[in-house]
Formats: structure tokens, C-alpha cells, sequence
């Protein structure tokens, strides 16, 4: 799959727009300021994702991008185990830094997860006229692209690459840092190439 | 990412849906519910190794490496190339780990494509050497071919086994 310049862009603003309103609900659940890179829009060849994808202990919180758009593909916060930490103390009030993921990491990570992703569904959606929703996540803590290897499985039996959209979020205090990507499946891209083409278009 | 594990220039990563045969080191990083599948070959000091990401081709034959049943005729094939046969392989079948929690079936794929793996094996009267598979860990796995076979297995809980 190769993607021309327009195509890139419109993506990349896509992407930029729902990752924008994700780092905000990040920012006022942490009452920190977020910082966040512009979106990274690749075709992945399945083969090369251990390029892209760390292989750093993870929390991998994942869901399938569902509503008017059905079995649209899906969504991923990934956030490194000491991120997941720092969050939960974050919020717990809580200081002990040097430990294991416990259930309470586990909990904060979906929520976490779940927030961000509304807000970048919520977003994107209403930019394109549409409904999409997250579907109930899943989360696996573990080697990010061990997680991501499940989810490609999904998807990929017929194609042999990805589209990533990968932005980076991070904070200095707390120290966090985490990534967003959406995998979004053959129609979903079809569909959000349709639609982006639209907005793009001069009015009559 | 940037993998320094084996310290030799001629070891291959292989990535989703790759497979190789060959005599120098091969190994997968951060396997999942995919499957790290090895053939080995003793007497040649050779071994195949297949990403395989899923169970069934259904037809498709542009990677091999990506499905179980390609996969495994494919690196046969090669590997009577070079001189082996079945009576010479041994198998070691690695990863079809269930990677998410409070989720619906579809994501872990793991547990049924390390069953066609072994059922494929089985089929061609290939013996199993070793298995570890299913579990909810992520693991690296690196072969190193010659003479008896090195394999270490690295899991993402920190434990490592060296066979």
C-alpha cells in the first residue's frame, strides 16, 4: 500500500485532530500540561512491525473502533510500564515508583485508555459526520509488539500491511509518556479517504 | 527495534509472516499469539523458522511464512533442498500466547493456531523436541542451528530458558 502525499496529510490531520483531544483529556485528568507530537501516518509491512513496535514491557490497551463505520479496525493506547505506574500513583496519590503492575495499574491503565480513546473518537468522528465508537477494551501488560502481533492477526489475513498512525504523548511531571495507533481496517480507510476528500474540496 | 542479542552480523530477524532456512542464528522478537515454528535438521547442522500468524492459507500463497499450512510444506520443501528429510527433523513450537484480558475470543487467535500447528506436525510425522505454548506471555525466541540446536526463549515476565 502506498500512500501519496495528499493522502498522507489528510491522514495525518485526521490523526493530529483526535490526538489533540485526547492529550487534553489527559491533561486535565493529570492537571499537567501534555505535550504531543504530530501524527506519523505509515503503510507497515506486517514483517517490518518489530521495527516500529518496541518490544518494552507495555501496558496495551486496545479497541475495536465500531458504530456507523462497523468492524472499523482498531485502536491502541500503549504505555510503558513505568508510565502505567506513574499514572496510578498520579491519581491514587500514591509515591512508591519501584514496583510491579498491581490490579489498581491494571484498572487505571483501561481508564486511562478509555478516556483517551472516546476523546479521539468523539473527535474525529464529528469532524467526518459519523458515529464511531470504542468497543469495551482489552489490555494486555506485556512486550508491546507480543500485543500487537494479536491484533495485526485480526486484520491482516487478506492484506499484508498496516496503516499506523502513531502520536506520541508525553508530560515532564509526572514523567509519562505513551503512544497512540489506530490500525484502521480496508474499508475504514477507503471510507476516510472518501471523506477527507470531501472536506478538502473547494465549496461551489 | 535494535536487537544486539545475538553479538553475529549473519543472525536473522524474522518479522510477521517471514520464514528462512538456513544454518546461521534466527530468532523472532516479541512473539504474541503468533507462532514461532523451528524444523531442525541435526545431522546438517540446518533449521527452518516460520513467524506464522495464522492458522489457515485458504489459498493464499503470497507469504507463506504468515500461515500454518504454507508455512510448514514450504519449509519442508526447502529443507529436503538441501538434503533433509523428514526422519531427520525435529520440531520445536513456540508462542500462541492469549494476550488480552476482558476480551471477546477474537483477539487470541494463539490457542488455535498453536493446535493446527501441531496437528499439521503430526500429520507429516514430524516428532515434537519441545513445545511451549499458550500462556499469557509475550516471548523472543533465538535458534542457533548447528549440531544439536541452541534454543533460548525469552519470556516477557524477565524468565529465560536455555536449551
Amino acid at each position: 500500500m502506498e500512500l501519496d502525499a495528499i493522502q498522507k496529510d489528510a491522514l495525518a490531520e485526521f490523526g493530529n485532530i483526535g490526538a489533540a483531544h485526547a492529550a487534553t483529556t489527559l491533561s486535565q485528568m493529570l492537571m499537567s500540561p501534555i505535550e504531543m507530537t504530530v501524527p506519523e501516518v505509515q503503510a507497515v509491512d506486517i514483517a517490518e512491525l518489530h521495527n516500529y513496535i518496541s518490544n518494552e514491557i507495555s501496558a496495551v490497551v486496545v479497541f475495536q473502533i465500531q458504530g456507523e463505520v462497523a468492524d472499523g479496525g482498531y485502536i491502541v493506547v500503549s504505555m510503558p510500564r513505568e508510565t502505567v505506574i506513574q499514572l496510578t500513583n498520579r491519581m491514587l496519590g500514591t509515591t512508591d515508583a519501584d514496583r510491579e503492575i498491581n490490579e489498581m495499574d491494571q484498572s487505571a491503565a483501561i481508564e486511562i485508555g478509555n478516556i483517551m480513546i472516546s476523546a479521539f473518537l468523539d473527535a474525529t468522528a464529528e469532524l467526518l459526520d459519523i458515529v464511531m465508537l470504542p468497543s469495551p477494551p482489552a489490555l494486555a501488560i506485556d512486550m508491546a509488539h507480543a500485543a500487537f502481533e494479536s491484533i495485526i492477526a485480526q486484520m491482516a489475513g487478506d492484506v499484508n500491511d498496516v496503516l499506523i498512525f502513531n502520536t506520541e504523548l508525553t508530560s515532564e511531571a509526572p514523567p509519562v509518556y505513551g503512544g497512540i495507533y489506530l490500525l484502521p481496517n480496508a474499508e475504514l480507510m477507503q471510507q476516510l479517504f472518501l471523506m477527507l476528500k470531501r472536506l478538502m474540496e473547494p465549496l461551489p | 527495534m535494535e536487537n544486539n542479542f545475538f553479538g553475529e552480523e549473519t543472525a536473522v530477524i524474522l518479522g510477521m509472516g517471514e520464514l528462512r532456512v538456513g544454518t546461521c542464528p534466527m530468532g523472532t522478537i516479541g512473539l504474541g499469539s503468533c507462532i514461532a515454528l523451528i524444523l531442525h535438521d541435526q545431522r546438517r547442522s540446518l533449521a527452518g523458522l516460520a513467524h506464522i500468524m495464522l492458522p489457515e492459507s485458504h489459498g493464499n500463497t503470497d507469504r507463506p511464512g504468515k500461515f500454518a499450512d504454507t508455512a510448514i510444506s514450504v519449509l519442508l520443501e526447502e529443507m529436503e533442498k538441501f538434503g533433509s528429510t523428514k526422519f531427520s527433523i525435529a520440531a520445536i513450537v513456540v508462542g500462541g500466547a492469549k494476550m488480552f484480558q476482558f476480551s471477546a475470543d477474537s483477539l487470541n487467535i494463539g490457542e488455535r493456531n498453536a493446535a493446527v500447528v501441531k496437528d499439521l506436525l503430526q500429520e507429516q510425522g514430524i516428532r515434537i523436541e519441545y513445545e511451549e505454548i499458550g500462556g499469557k506471555v509475550g516471548r523472543s525466541v533465538y535458534y542457533w542451528p548447528e549440531k544439536k540446536g541452541r534454543l533460548i526463549i525469552k519470556r516477557a515476565d524477565g524468565t529465560c530458558i536455555a536449551l
